[in-house]
């Protein structure tokens, strides 16, 4: 008997719920606001995670970038003042920032050092068969094929070496992130301003009759407009923020995981460039606000 | 006043609402315009708080030329103006005191400047006691008091009334004149378009005809149909 009626009570409420759920839908979607809130969020959250991708992404390049270097290798029956003056020119070079000299002796130390054990051989070489060469820093890995394709040019060169693949490959990467980035931004600007404007119109035409008699007892236009420029940017930056807090938590967990699974990635997660996130997220937000608003109360106010 | 010298007005259609009305009214005149639908009597109106500008020809109000004005200047004009329609424009959702009140609250009067002319304009209007009430529980002759109420919270210099007893039955416009009258007797300049022959014969006040967008009658005193 009991049992029976607890039954009944499960079933009750759950029907309950579900009217309850049903009528929070319902007002949901008569709520355009809220529903615009919503699209904004989704915009800002596809803006951020792309900006999130793209500024790690380069900060980790360029870090590698950092390290890479163009090995020049000279002719062997170069004269030590030539030499010197290669050297200079190479410094000379746009983008080059460090020419270091390695002389034929020490490639080969080096290369015994690297090679440990297994270059044993090396000591037996009756001859040197290293030229000399220089190795030369970049301050942008991406100048490397023009300052390359430039100490060509130079007398006394017998070669130049870089990874050359490797550096074009991450600088067009990167260029395309970039490119997939803005064009996510621009999309979400038109798509949030778009949706926010909608909201206003439909705000606007609920309120047209009391906009009427505004007009007709001197209202001024600024009094009648200021609410629904207000309306747009609070829907503006209530979506961001709300993007800004999913994007920023997820984020915080990759780089808790990150650190404790990948520590040797860079990843960014000092607090200047989070704030400096967040708050160009929200500015966003409400600069796609309030151009939607602007957009609707010049189209539907006409005043 | 008003003064209107050679208004014409030409709509986006083509349609000839106006041609060359020259038309003087003075503080404190109690004016009818009459003529059929489609006269021009409404955009007539609608020229004085310039809810519409001429083609060609000037307006003046109080001193100031309306044509000029610039576009903040324009709620400063309507703020000395009570516009009174057929249809109340009323706002279902507030209650009569607020319907009022809203007049003062969009031009940004004090909360004490508010408390002080509602009251008083609803009492001009008879309708005190029924200031909590929700337009839709009041009859139309009352909605129409509430809605000239409105008109003159703000003290204005002119009233203009758009057919005012368009949806009232003849007793009941007979109240709503007798209470612009009232309004008229303090000083204030009453225009009105109207088809209500009663009222206009009745009263016998100022008659400006229009036809076709013409004046062809303005008439002291006049009936609603002339001479004839
Ligand atoms: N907003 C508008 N756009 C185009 N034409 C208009 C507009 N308002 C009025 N008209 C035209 O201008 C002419 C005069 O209209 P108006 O409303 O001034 O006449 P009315 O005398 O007030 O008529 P009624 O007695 O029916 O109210 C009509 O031919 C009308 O169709
Ligand atoms: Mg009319």
């Amino acid at each position: 008997m009991s049992g029976m009626s607890c039954e009944v009570d499960t079933a009750v409420k759950l029907r309950t719920m579900a009217a309850l759920g049903g009528q929070a839908l319902r007002s949901l979607r008569k709520t355009p606001a809220l529903t615009s809130i919503m699209v904004v969020m989704a915009c800002m959250a596809a803006v951020s995670i792309f900006a999130v991708f793209a500024v790690n992404l380069t900060a980790i390049g360029r870090q590698l970038q950092s390290q890479v270097q163009i090995r020049v290798f000279l002719d062997q029956n170069t004269v030590p003042d030539d030499k010197e003056a290669l050297g200079n020119s190479i410094r000379a070079l746009p983008g080059v920032i460090k020419v270091e000299y390695v002389s034929q002796d020490e490639a080969l130390d080096r290369l015994k050092l690297q090679m440990g054990e297994s270059g044993f051989f090396l000591n037996d070489l009756e001859r040197n068969p290293l030229p000399d060469s220089f190795n030369v820093s970049l301050a942008r890995a991406e100048d490397a094929r023009a300052v390359a394709a430039g100490i060509w040019k130079l007398t006394g060169v017998s070669d130049v070496i870089y990874g050359q693949k490797w550096v074009d490959n991450l600088v067009g990467a990167l260029r395309v992130l970039w490119g997939l980035t803005g064009i996510v931004a621009c999309l979400a600007l038109v798509g949030a301003s778009l949706i926010v404007s909608n909201t206003i119109r439909l705000s606007v035409f609920a309120r047209r009759k009391e906009i009427e008699i505004m007009k007709l007892v001197g209202a001024t236009d600024g009094f009648i407009l200021f609410p629904f420029v207000m309306e747009g940017l609070v829907i503006g930056i209530a979506g961001s923020a709300a993007a800004t807090a999913l994007v920023a938590a997820g984020y915080l967990g990759l780089v808790t995981w990150v650190k404790s699974v990948a520590s040797f990635i860079p990843i960014i997660r000092d607090p200047i460039h989070m704030r400096f996130a967040v708050i160009g997220t929200v500015a966003f937000g409400a600069i796609a606000g309030l151009a939607g608003s602007a957009v609707s109360v010049r189209r539907y106010l006409k005043v | 006043m008003v003064k209107m010298y050679g208004v014409t007005r030409v709509y986006a259609g083509g349609a000839q609402a106006l041609r060359g009305v020259n038309l003087s009214i003075d503080k404190g005149e109690f004016v009818f315009v009459v003529g059929p639908s489609g006269a021009g009597k409404s955009t007539l109106l609608s020229m004085i708080y310039r809810g519409t500008v001429p083609t060609n020809g000037q307006v003046w109000v109080a001193g100031r030329n309306v044509v000029r004005l610039r576009w903040r200047e324009v709620p400063l004009l309507r703020r000395r103006i009570g516009i009174v329609f057929q249809d109340f424009k009323l706002l279902p959702d507030r209650s009569v005191y607020d319907n009022v009140a809203f007049a003062l609250e969009v031009i940004e009067a004090s909360p004490r400047e508010i408390a002080k002319r509602v009251p008083l304009a609803l009492d001009m209007v008879g309708l005190s006691h029924k200031a909590q009430a929700m337009p839709d529980e009041l009859a139309g002759g009352e909605q129409q008091r509430v809605a000239i109420a409105r008109a003159i919270v703000n003290d204005p210099f002119i009233v203009i009334a758009d057919e005012p007893t368009g949806n009232l039955d003849p007793d009941t416009s007979m109240d709503i004149m007798n209470l612009l009258c009232d309004i008229n007797m303090r000083g204030t300049t009453v225009i009105m378009a109207t088809h209500n022959q009663l009222v206009v014969d009745r009263l016998r006040r100022r008659v400006v005809q229009l036809d076709e967008g013409i004046v062809v009658r303005d008439e002291l005193r006049g009936g609603y149909c002339g001479e004839a």
